[in-house]
């Protein structure tokens, strides 16, 4: 039928025209088959066309990927050796087996199995952090107890980047989206980590570290949908940047359905959120690194609020907002490394994002300077130190439930830190000193002093112990804030409305911290993590109730039960954590963990608190208790479940429950990966939070199933 | 049968353009990957223990044991690191297995200081530096040759320690804690050496 013999081999772009023939329009084919009806090919031929291409595709498959190889250093000459520029890091990373605090830290890999979606769902697997989600995009997150929507006694870090927001205390998790196939490690600290990270770690620090951009090089894509919707849909894209190093950019973009409300309805908490950003890590010199990175965001969040709208009638109801946000940020940091034992780091960053609904509005601009030395003296100090420099201007708009007395307030932060690491005992024994010395608007100068030790008799064996000070600055919302909670039918036919006021006077709240801790490598395949805690809080905040009054502005006249803040409380907290990683074959990894806390808190004379106190003590679950598992089935499969169980809150009436998420992956060699989730799986909803200082009203959390495709090349 | 000709072949397009839309993405993709710039990042600076790894493989071969010491001329030179060595990768990565002459190297991990004498070579990295008296006073006169990176390795008995000067690799060498082991190292490799300790009263000045 045909003489194609030598033809196809010497005409491939005609051989592949032919093969992609039926992509043409119809006219067009028959065009083509009158021309060169002398081309056309037996199935046969097609058939070993088809494997050739096959073949070809593996072949480039794998010429690309011989082409990142190193090459073989072992070929080179001694001189040559001598030549090489290496890079070095000057700054010892302190092993997480070696440090003097409850550290945990998420590796990239297990973020990969943990087929969570989202930060906050992340954070599950670690034990002693609560993770409590309120609706579709609130999270209420804590260690050691005091959690709540704004739960203020945790900070959080991305990339060195303080997401803590200065004017509410807490952290809007709804805002902190970092791609998770970009994290490099989550690293969770519990207890205080002032002396280092400052203000406002007082009972645990979150550092979110991405990777750095010749990490991501290539192109990657997740793309995947569930029953709440889609799962992030990611582009990323790294390459080169000349000889000097590499960058990356990235899209993303979600958009998940409706929660149900606590009453069963319709939680209207749909979120969508997009954005982007990059990073570029430099190396300038060879003593110099330059990374820069930048994030640009958007989102909408539905949620349910429960608020007075109206003074004359009175009416309080749940209203359906639409929480709207956006933001950017730029950050650049410079490395120098002056010697083996020397480096010193330059941050600087600008945060913007603003925020809203309805009924509050906000701004806030922050610029952030930090510098830090890190230089080992001798063989057996180890000193690092630092000084840093926050201005924050922000911005409010005065809404009937929610406004701010002034509107807009610049505050300025100053901070100095050292710290020392002395080895004695032929390193047997590290002792680590430091301090943290800060002037804030608020209330001026501070100190948060830390001291540890790690005894390390050998390799397998550790037990460290500290003792360290943290506080918790004002936020405008314990200082400039009025928030209208509540408008009901008041004595006299007046309507009374309630009303949370800030107090000018607000001071720190305080913790000191004894804690204890016994790392154990057992055997290559099984090691345990215990620590034990005790926590002496005071001045802690508390709701003091005022003398009715009669206010006439915002008109009309009306009764006024003002409950301003104070800091009228103490108290103690103590409690245990303890996980293993254990592998009971080469193939699974398991990873149980328990939490154990118990939280009192007592009035100082004067104070007449009533709410703060016991919803802090009840507020917590008193245990957690969790079991994660990592098999890998067959080649390319793993099965990973995480099981965990969170004790009722009795202040809160949300009773105790059971969460069980698990997934499925399959790896198709070093490109492709699919994925099938189920996430809650035990219940169809359930409930995770209800707090009554909530700005927003909590839902029942759905389960959800989801799939998605990862590809990389 | 010729699908070109075949009418039928015609009418069901739908599907074969899809199969063959398919292919031909694969292909792109493909043509793209072999173009594509090469992600060799991590090429340009290359890792300091990967370069220390391949010096180590020199040290090798211009150090001469003893005959009575435990790695006989047949049994593979070992290289021994403590299991809790954060550079293991590198070291295994760069030379473990490689052979010269009719040798092969082999990286071996130890678990305890009683091991360590079974060792052709102990290297000591910086996050060591706890067991490092131990290991060097355990090894003193004894046919192993230690290598170790901190300011007082050889001070404490080391015999080749590495340094960074400029970014790049260097090392000294402690020639009397060599001799004492029966230790020969080539001339070559004093030559490059940055610092070479050889009388033992010099010993004391220098790291």
């Amino acid at each position: 039928m045909i003489k194609l013999k030598g033809k196809y081999i010497q005409a491939p772009t005609l051989r592949m025209f032919r093969r992609y023939y039926y992509l043409l329009p119809y006219s067009l084919r028959i065009r083509f088959r009158n021309r060169h009806r002398d081309f056309a090919i037996s199935s046969r031929v097609l058939r070993a066309c088809h494997r050739l291409q096959i073949i070809l595709v593996l072949a480039s498959f794998i010429a690309a990927s011989c082409q990142g190889e190193q090459p073989d250093l072992t070929q080179k000459s001694l001189e040559d050796l001598m030549n090489i520029e290496v890079t070095s890091v000057a700054k010892k990373e302190q092993k997480t087996s070696q440090a003097a605090a409850a550290v945990f830290v998420i590796s990239s890999d297990e973020i990969r199995r943990s087929g969570a979606l989202n930060i906050p769902d992340l954070l599950r697997m670690v034990p002693g952090i609560e993770v409590a989600q309120l609706n579709g995009s609130v999270w209420a997150i804590s260690a050691r107890g005091f959690n709540g929507q704004e739960s203020n006694k945790l900070l959080v870090l991305i990339d060195g980047r303080t997401v803590y927001n200065p004017i509410f205390a807490g952290v809007f998790w709804d805002s902190q989206i970092v791609p998770l196939a970009s994290i490099e490690r989550i690293e969770i600290i519990r207890g205080p980590g002032a002396a280092v990270w400052g203000a406002n770690a007082v009972n645990g620090v979150i550092n979110i570290i991405t990777k750095s951009a010749k990490d991501t090089q290539g192109t990657y894509a997740v793309v995947g949908g569930g029953s709440l919707g889609a799962q992030p849909e990611t582009m990323r894209f790294g390459a080169k940047a000349g000889n000097l190093g590499a960058y990356r950019v990235y899209v993303e973009g979600f958009h998940t359905v409706a929660q149900r409300s606590i009453d069963g309805g319709n939680g209207e908490d749909d979120w969508s959120l997009a954005h982007g950003g990059f990073r570029t890590d430099l190396k300038i010199s060879s003593k110099d690194s330059v990374m820069a990175e930048g994030d640009l965001y958007r989102g909408d969040a539905g949620e349910l609020v429960v608020a007075p709208v109206s003074i004359e009638p009175p009416i309080t109801s749940t209203l359906a907002l639409r929480d709207q946000y956006s933001g950017w940020n730029l950050l650049s940091r410079w490395t120098r490394t002056i010697s083996a034992n020397s480096e010193t780091s330059l941050q600087i960053y600008f945060d913007r994002t603003s925020r809203g609904d309805t009924t509050y509005s906000l701004g806030l601009n922050t610029f952030d300077v930090d510098f830090q030395h890190h230089l080992g003296w001798g063989t057996h100090q180890d000193l690092v130190w630092g000084l840093g420099s926050r201005i924050s201007s922000n911005g409010t708009d005065p809404e009937f439930r929610i406004s701010f007395q002034p509107e807009n307030r610049n505050l300025a932060l100053f901070s100095s830190f050292v710290q020392d690491e002395i080895a004695t005992f032929q390193d047997h024994l590290h002792t680590t000193v430091g301090v943290r010395l800060e002037h804030n608007s608020y209330t001026g100068f501070d100190t948060e002093p830390s001291i540890s030790m790690v005894w390390a008799p050998n390799n397998k064996t550790m037990f460290w112990s500290a003792i360290s000070g943290a506080n918790r600055t004002p936020a405008r919302s314990d200082r400039d804030i009025r928030v209208n909670v509540e408008a009901l039918p008041g004595p006299n036919g007046l309507p009374l409305l309630v009303s949370y006021f800030g107090n000018p006077n607000q001071k720190n709240e305080h913790v000191t911290a004894f804690e204890a801790g016994y790392r154990k490598t057992i055997s290559k395949d099984l090691s345990l993590d215990a620590t034990a805690f005790y926590n002496r809080y005071r001045d802690l905040q508390s709701v003091e109730p005022g003398a009715i009054q009669l206010e006439t502005n915002p008109a009309p006249p009306h009764l006024l039960l003002p409950w301003t803040f104070a800091n009228g409380l103490y108290g103690e907290a103590h409690g245990f954590e303890a996980f293993a990683n254990w592998k009971p074959t080469r193939a699974w990894t398991l990873n149980p963990g328990y939490s154990f806390l118990t939280t009192h808190i007592h009035r100082f004379v004067g104070s007449e608190d009533v709410t703060e106190g016991p919803d802090t003590e009840g507020g917590a679950p008193k245990q957690q208790a969790e079991l994660r598992s990592r098999l890998d089935i067959s080649r390319g499969w793993q099965w990973n479940t995480l099981a965990y169980f969170v004790d009722r809150l009795p202040a809160l009436s949300v009773p105790a429950y059971t969460r069980l998420d698990t997934n499925l992956t399959w790896q198709l060699g070093e490109r492709l990966s699919m994925t099938l989730a189920g996430q809650n799986l035990l219940q169809d909803r359930h409930l995770e939070y209800a707090g009554p200082d909530s700005s927003v009203q909590s839902g029942e959390i759905r389960r959800n199933g989801y799939a998605k495709i990862e590809w990389s090349f | 049968m010729d699908p070109v000709a075949d009418t039928a072949a015609e009418k069901a397009i739908s599907g074969r353009a899809t199969r063959h839309f398919v292919e031909f993405l694969c292909l792109c993709i493909a043509v793209c990957l072999a173009a594509a710039p090469k992600n060799s990042v991590a090429q340009d600076a290359t890792g300091e223990y990967q370069v220390k790894a391949a010096f180590v493989f020199h040290f090798v071969q211009l150090v001469d044991w003893p005959s009575d010491a435990p790695n006989g001329s047949e049994q593979p030179v070992s290289l021994c690191l403590f299991d809790d060595e954060p550079n293991r990768k590198e070291f295994e990565s760069i030379i473990d297995g490689k052979s010269f002459g009719d040798r092969v190297l082999r990286v071996r991990m130890v678990h305890q200081q009683q091991d360590i004498r079974g060792c052709s070579i102990l290297f000591l990295s910086r996050d060591e530096i706890r067991r490092q008296n131990e290991a060097l006073r355990d090894l003193q006169g004894q046919p192993v040759l230690t290598i170790g990176e901190t300011d007082n390795f050889l001070k404490d008995g080391g015999m080749i320690r590495f340094h960074l000067e400029d970014g790049r690799v260097r090392f000294d060498i402690n020639l009397p804690a060599s001799d004492a082991a029966k230790l020969r190292i080539s001339s070559r490799l004093l030559l490059l050496a940055s610092q070479v300790l050889r009388d033992p009263a010099a010993e004391h000045g220098g790291g």
